[in-house]
């Protein structure tokens, strides 16, 4: 019913959408959501032609383009075919006129029904979504922000429209009225044709079966709601969930890197995206179908990194490593977690090439990894355990930094220096020229990992493999450790494979999480599935054994 | 807002008391003899010993200070407003004979002026920037820049002077004895060029008021939700915009209500008009006292009046105004 194409919205200079496309069909539920400053409310506004703005493009409302219509047949449209549930600010309604007239109005202005019979069908409407009959004659300003937002749904459905579109319906309400709305919004008849605009997840996953994600004034990704919030494929869609307080995710909450900016050519969100390429800056990807879903992206939504097929490993008659398939995304953690023994830390070591499989594959982005050369340990660096013992005890702080630059041969000696004192910025160690030049073994041991994590970065690697980094540490120097390496992927868009004993640290550190046991994954999913509804009885063991502050209240349940 | 209006209404008490007293204690505060002050000199020409000790007794001048305030108030309360030598009538008897001519004319370009400056006003600011916007803007400030009595004088001049079609003076033309609707239409006759000068005259604080409030009301949220609505073009700019854009203006006219009883002295003067105004003037001239102090009492208790039927009327017209205290 409604058909958008190449919309082109901008107020001046300031170009605001930015060739648009979006369907919908008779019925169809569907959100749009980003960030303030996205263009969401302008793409409502200029559904109804109400945007006081230079536009190009179409809009096509059942076949027809609403900028070809004229005025006075627009105006049959609005409120009759397509209304909204405007954004409850201050003012949207009339201060000086009592609400059950002004849902009544657009009934008796478009001649529907009479006078009587218009304030008849307001009460009912008004009654529907629950406002006491007994404040039906109040002015707005007499009415909470709950029972306001009331009105508004009722004047927005009171001539029956084919298309509703609702302005942030859920943003200023408190949890219980939200949940009470939300409820109401979600049962209102289906027939209706919904348009949710809407910063917030939550409000898109409540009223919506579709979602699109809006950037920069493009839909960069759009699918079922559902499927998108679980699975985000475009690098936004992650960040924006990740950035998200809710109660699915059990991951800790990660900003987005940079902030908007307008206008950027090419991709709108390659100067924040960590998997950008050239291509990025220049060309504006188109929306593509890929796995089931619509994303528009230069490189295909999130790209895999790494991934291994059926790799095993034995050592004599132990199957160390037993079929393992597994594969971790640019910019995500994967967790492995286990008990010792399981094999985790065989697997790191094929990885890094330390020990050669007996069976299966290693692919980079796709590419089998065959022999490993510089190139892959420049992409690919590891952290371990106990970092007093993976560092030289002969080379200074920054000696140690610089080393991996020297192996690889990159930059002169002068640009290695450089390098290393930026990164061991990056780490949060201080650059002052006394502690560059000491020893390890001055060091404790949360500043030695930073320097163990400093070496691993300073080739700016895609892939970081961290072998248990916070077991020789106190909690609290761990706890920054991790929070570290967090910023590190918000920032670079570091990938992680985090290998660790301890699924209460992988449930606030990865994405996913891997259970291995006995050489095996028996299971895998996302952090918050393996959580809640482990499937396996050994991750369920692991998750009750898992550290807690109420251990006994847990015991005494069972 | 029953505590508020209790509170209003006892503020206007208390102002009234004090018009009351003012206007008793000045004449009394003059220097010399008390009825001097209170009748001027030229009546004091027409003073007899017998007269004056009745005037004496009357003012309770022989009496304390407040036994001859309680009767200037029971005097008042009879509707004794004292005589008046110039006119030899009682005052009140000479207001009440200008009060209607006052009232018909100033009352009249009031609602008038209020009127035609709201919908001016609310046509302006719907086109602001215009070229019709801007010309309304620039003709009603220069209008606004010539003082009533010389519009009047530009009208006399061209509509009774050089065109002829309108009489020159007065309320009604003398010694006609006409009565019905030739009465009326001629009362409508006189008082149509003093109602148009004082319209006119007054015409852009209304106008300016309405045209500002009405660009700033265009912005608000609400006048993008009429638009949604589909609603039409007068709808949206009446009944959404102009509803709210004149609350302002209504304001101040309802305190300009209570200054119409004073009357328009130039204007009056100007078409010789046989209101307050003139009435006034007269009484400056010959000095007559009692005559000012009782146009003086019933302004202020006019303005007073006025005031309090604004503070009562204004929450029905600004909803917000009665939650804001």
């Amino acid at each position: 019913m409604l058909e958008i194409r190449g919309l082109r919205v901008s107020y001046g200079n300031d170009t605001v959408l930015n060739g648009l496309d979006l369907d919908l069909a008779d019925g169809e539920a569907l959100a749009i959501i980003g960030e303030s400053g996205a263009g969401k409310t302008t793409l409502g506004m200029s559904i109804m032609r109400l945007a006081d703005a230079g536009i190009q493009g179409s809009i096509r409302f059942n076949g027809e383009d609403i900028f070809t219509l004229s005025d006075e047949q627009m105006r049959e449209i609005r409120w009759n075919r397509i209304s909204m549930l405007f954004q409850n600010v201050n003012n949207v309604l009339n201060p000086v006129h009592r609400v059950l007239d002004q849902v009544a109005e657009p009934i008796v202005e478009h001649k529907l029904r009479s006078k009587g019979g218009a304030l008849d069908r307001a009460g009912e409407l008004l009654t529907r979504f629950g406002l006491p009959t007994e404040r039906f004659s109040a002015y707005p300003h007499q009415l909470s922000g709950g029972e306001q937002q009331r009105v508004l749904l009722a004047m927005a459905l009171a001539n029956d429209p084919d298309l509703l579109i609702m302005d942030e319906p859920l943003s200023s309400l408190d949890v219980t009225t939200r949940q009470e709305l939300g409820e109401l919004l979600r049962n209102i008849d289906g027939h209706r044709a919904k348009l949710v605009i809407t910063h917030d997840l939550d409000t898109a996953s409540r009223l919506s079966e579709k979602l699109a994600v809006l950037y920069g004034g493009r839909i960069v990704e759009t699918g079922s709601t559902r499927e998108v919030l679980i699975n985000p494929r475009h690098p936004y869609t992650r960040a924006l969930i990740r950035a998200y307080p809710n109660m699915t995710t059990v991951k800790d909450m990660q900003g987005i890197k940079g902030r908007m900016t307008r206008p950027v050519s090419g991709c709108p969100f390659h100067p924040r995206c960590t998997q950008a390429m050239e291509k990025c800056s220049s060309e504006v990807p188109r929306l593509n179908q890929n796995h089931g879903r619509w994303v528009a992206c230069h490189r295909g939504g999130i790209v895999t990194l790494l991934s291994v097929v059926n790799l095993s490993k034995q050592f004599n008659l132990l199957k160390a490593v037993d079929s393992v398939s597994l594969h971790i995304e640019a910019g995500e953690t994967l967790a492995l977690v286990g008990q010792s023994g399981s094999g985790k830390t065989t697997l790191a070591k094929i990885l890094m090439g330390l020990y050669t499989p007996s069976k299966g594959g290693i692919y980079l982005e796709g590419k089998k990894v065959e022999k490993r050369e510089k190139d892959f340990y420049r992409r690919v660096q590891m952290i371990f355990q106990n970092p007093g013992e993976s560092l030289s005890h002969r080379l200074s702080i920054l000696e140690l930094v610089m080393e991996p630059l020297e192996v690889q041969g990159i930059g002169t000696k002068e640009e290695r220096r450089e390098k290393a004192i930026q990164t061991i910025g990056e780490v949060e160690l201080p650059q002052t020229k006394t502690f560059l030049n000491t020893y390890p073994h001055h060091l404790s041991g949360g500043e030695l990992q930073r320097v163990a994590i400093a070496r691993a970065l300073v080739l700016d690697p895609d892939l970081l493999i961290a072998d248990e980094p916070t077991a020789f540490l106190d909690a609290g120097i761990g706890a920054k450790i991790l929070k570290l390496m967090l910023n590190l992927q918000e920032c670079r868009g570091l990938s992680m494979l985090y290998i660790t004993h301890d699924v209460a640290a992988a449930r606030k550190m990865s994405d996913r999480i891997a259970v291995m046991l006995d050489g095996l994954i028996i299971e895998e999913g996302p952090s918050s599935e393996i959580v809640a509804s482990p499937r396996q009885s050994y991750t369920k063991r692991l998750l009750a054994s898992a550290s807690s502050l109420h251990y006994l209240d847990k015991t005494s349940v069972k | 807002m029953l505590v508020t209006g209790k509170r209003n209404l006892l503020t206007y008490t208390i102002a009234f008391v004090f018009i009351l007293a003012l206007n008793f204690l000045l004449p009394r505060m003059m220097p010399g003899d008390p009825l001097t002050a209170i009748y001027g000199d030229e009546a004091l020409v027409a003073m007899t010993p017998a007269l004056k000790a009745r005037l004496v007794a009357r003012f309770a001048l022989d009496q304390p200070l407040w036994r001859q305030f309680g009767a200037y108030i029971a005097a008042l309360f009879r509707g004794d407003l004292g005589w008046s030598y110039s006119f030899n009538a009682p005052v009140l008897k000479v207001i009440l004979g200008a009060l209607p001519w006052t009232l018909l004319v100033v009352g009249t370009s009031l609602i008038l002026s209020t009127i035609l400056g709201i919908v001016l006003g609310i046509e302006s600011g719907w086109r602001r920037g215009s070229k019709i916007d801007r010309a309304m803007l620039a003709g009603l400030m220069s209008l606004n820049g010539f003082p009533d009595f010389f519009l009047g004088l530009v009208l006399l001049v061209v509509f009774g002077v050089l065109l002829g079609i309108a009489p020159l003076s007065g309320a009604l033309t003398p010694y006609s004895s006409l009565s019905g609707q030739a009465l009326i239409l001629d009362v409508l006759k006189h008082m149509a060029l003093p109602v148009a000068a004082l319209t006119i005259a007054h015409l852009a604080g209304g106008y300016l008021l309405t045209r500002n409030t009405m660009i700033t009301v265009l912005k608000a949220p609400f006048m993008l939700t009429a638009k949604a609505k589909g609603l039409s073009q007068n709808v949206i700019k009446y009944r959404h915009a102009g509803r709210n854009s004149m609350l302002p203006v209504l304001t101040m006219t309802g305190i300009s209500l209570g200054r119409v009883v004073a009357g328009a002295l130039f204007v009056e003067l100007v078409f010789a008009y046989p209101g307050v105004g003139q009435l006034t003037y007269q009484a400056l001239l010959s000095r007559d006292y009692p005559v000012i102090q009782g146009v003086f009492l019933m302004m202020a208790v006019s303005v007073l009046v006025a005031n309090f039927a604004v503070d009562l009327l204004y929450p029905k017209l600004d909803p917000r105004v009665s939650h804001a205290h």
